[in-house]
């Protein structure tokens, strides 16, 4: 397993119903590549390990205790997820509409430089996906913003 | 917005985001890079580091651009969570548990070695949300965790001996 160390320092876990078919859809919708998977052989995942760019999320499932799916929660999230990429933006969006997402936001260039679109998963775990088009200072970012940014 | 370390970023939202920035440094040694606040000193977005990566934090919030999302704390949810966070450490595990006990983070699970090679702990913040954190101490085979654990392994992993 000395290959772990090559993931960032930081991964979010998901936790989803069926983490089987989360595991393909999110590898077909938003191109994840799924390098490990921990079975506990009754139809749950305990650990998994999906990578995109240089960045990784873990897919475990089904929730127990005090995790819980948003598809069984309202909608409600805790957390996001959210992915940068180098190009093929607009590409991204419509590959992962073709899969079943729900768009919330279509790609739009926002005032801060970064072209970005959001969506929900198959079980409403949202995600957006950005990617920078122009370079902008701070300061232009304050003017085009309206917010004040300490950075 | 600032140049991405990694590719994915999660986003932690909580119900006083500024107060979790001030914690979230104190407590596990975040750094906050970039602090946007609107015209009521309201937390408008932010973005915290660590080591290789970014860490976003959000107030509550809903609206159209979310569709049916809604995103809430773990405070406002009795304490469930639909997402916890790994972090993964090169060094210093259990002196890290201890600055995170002293700032006030609850230790749901004390430092333990792993059968995987890990040694962990996790805590959760004042909201709620979990963290769980890692070091490898040892490498251990494919083969010998699933043995031990009775678990199936699949991987495209090749063990490097």
């Amino acid at each position: 397993m000395s290959e772990r160390a090559r993931l960032p320092t930081i991964g979010p876990l998901l936790w989803y119903r069926d983490p089987r078919a989360a595991i393909a859809w999110l590898e077909t919708a938003f191109g994840f590549e799924t390098r490990l998977i921990v079975d506990d052989g009754a139809g749950g995942v305990i650990h998994s390990e999906l990578t995109l760019g240089d960045g990784y999320i873990m897919v475990v499932g089904p929730p127990d205790g005090r995790s819980v799916s948003p598809a069984a929660f309202g909608g409600r999230s805790t957390q996001s997820v959210h992915v940068q990429l180098d190009d093929g933006l607009d590409a991204r969006c419509e590959r992962a509409r073709s899969a079943g997402a729900a768009i919330e936001r279509e790609p739009e260039t926002q005032p801060y430089g970064d072209r970005v679109f959001t969506c929900r998963d198959l079980e409403d775990h949202p995600w957006s996906f950005g990617q920078t088009v122009q370079a902008l200072s701070v300061e232009e970012m304050e003017a085009a913003t309206g917010h004040k940014i300490e950075a | 917005m600032s140049a991405s370390k990694s590719a994915i970023t999660p986003v932690v939202f909580y119900r006083d985001p500024i107060a979790a920035l001030h914690w979230l440094e104190a407590a596990f040694g975040f750094e906050t890079e970039v602090l946007l606040t609107d015209a009521e000193g309201k937390l408008a977005h932010a973005e915290m580091t660590f080591r290789d990566c970014n860490i976003g934090i959000g107030g509550e919030w809903e609206g159209p651009q979310l569709g049916g999302a809604r995103m809430r704390s773990p405070a406002s949810l009795d304490g469930a969570g639909t997402q916890f966070m790994r972090l993964n450490l090169a060094e210093g595990l259990d002196a890290h548990c201890e600055r995170a006990r002293a700032a006030g983070a609850v230790i749901t699970e004390e430092p333990q070695d792993q059968f995987y090679g890990a040694r962990t702990y996790r805590a959760r913040d004042p909201e709620g949300h979990v963290w769980t954190f890692s070091q490898d101490v040892r490498v251990v085979s494919g083969e010998e965790m699933a043995a031990v654990s009775g678990l199936t392994i699949e991987t495209s992993l090749r063990k490097e001996d």
